[in-house]
């Protein structure tokens, strides 16, 4: 006989993201799901993002690594709650996963959530965590054709960050073609540009993320 | 790489479809579409699922893939194209503006069960 099933095949991992927004949303959490490529500069940027919102969001964070704690580390020296994830070998996080560190937190405790995710361009593409933002960040030293090379994850998220944009006189990197392309392929997605070292542009990008969350 | 984590939800699902059929009997196809856009590899699919299907319930199965083909839409002037990448203009009216409709498709379609 033949069963007709006509399911999404990552239906499971859809279920449990809808089952961690829910809870995040009781808890009145607002979550951000970071992606981009190692060495894009994610946790620059979230040490940036805590130095502006810590007097007005608690902030807390799950760390995604294939191995070690680097990351975890340089938030707690910020004194930012932070529970790492080894995926051990795997190159993407998963809605599972994340329920799993999400029961380490006291979400009772934190107003916003921020997730960094493997550093991987593809296969964090098709994993929904139960974020209610995805922000895909592209280092100017990575070259501007990364949208058309990995357009999956460009198209899933909610907004574009160019990092390390103080690097840009020494590349050929041409902020109207990602623009135009991320536009393409996500065109309500704003695109900040960022210098997280020297907090440039980062104030910009909190102040949107905070109003984002204002809209839950 | 994430194939092999897609093929476990894969079997997992089935397992689940065949639960809630209550039917006990061997699997012997199973039909999935892997839209063009999905971002999955059908051969790195298939070397996953010849990896992790022995000794589950998905061991011995056929795996048929279907290629759903990418169709997008031109939020301009309406029109629909069938499109081999992302980052494309419409090719009537040149416009930027184009959402993609179809190609995402990543579904378990059909399980064929021995009777």
């Amino acid at each position: 006989m033949k069963l007709i099933a006509a399911k999404s095949i990552l239906k499971a991992n859809d279920q449990l993201a809808v089952e961690n927004r829910q809870r995040f949303d009781a808890a009145g959490v607002f979550c951000v799901n970071m992606v981009g490529s190692p060495g894009c500069g994610k946790t620059t940027l979230l040490e940036a993002l805590f130095s502006h919102l810590r007097g007005s969001l608690r902030l807390a964070v799950i760390e995604g690594d294939i191995a070690g704690s680097i990351d975890a580390e340089r938030m707690e020296a910020l004194g930012v709650p932070v529970v790492q994830i080894n995926t051990e070998g795997a190159c993407h996080l998963d809605a599972n996963m994340t329920a799993s560190a999400v029961a380490q937190l006291d979400l009772t405790d934190v107003d916003l959530l921020i997730i960094e995710n493997v550093g991987n361009l593809v296969c964090t593409a098709g994993f929904d965590l139960g974020e209610h933002l995805r922000i895909v960040v592209l280092g100017a030293t990575e070259g501007d054709d990364k949208a058309v090379k990995y357009p999956a994850i460009f198209q899933g998220s909610n907004a574009l960050v160019i990092s390390k944009t103080d690097m840009l006189p020494y590349t050929n990197f041409s902020i109207p073609r990602i623009t135009a392309d991320m536009k393409r392929l996500a065109p309500d997605a704003p695109v900040f540009q960022v210098a997280a070292l020297k907090r440039e542009g980062t104030p910009k990008l909190a102040e949107w993320i905070a109003e984002e969350k204002t809209k839950r | 790489m994430h194939e092999l984590a897609i093929v476990e939800a894969l079997i997992e699902q089935v397992g689940t479809e065949l639960d809630r059929a209550e039917q006990k009997g061997a699997v012997k196809r199973l039909e999935i579409a892997v839209g063009r856009l999905s971002g999955v590899h059908c051969d790195s699919l298939r070397f996953a699922f010849n990896l992790l299907s022995p000794g589950t319930i998905a061991e011995g199965a056929e795996l048929s893939i279907r290629e759903p083909s990418a169709i997008s839409r031109c939020r301009q002037c309406g029109t629909s194209t069938e499109i081999t990448e992302m980052v494309i203009d419409c090719p009537l009216c040149g416009s930027p503006e184009i959402a993609i409709e179809k190609g995402r498709e990543l579904l378990l379609e059909s399980i064929d069960i021995e009777d």
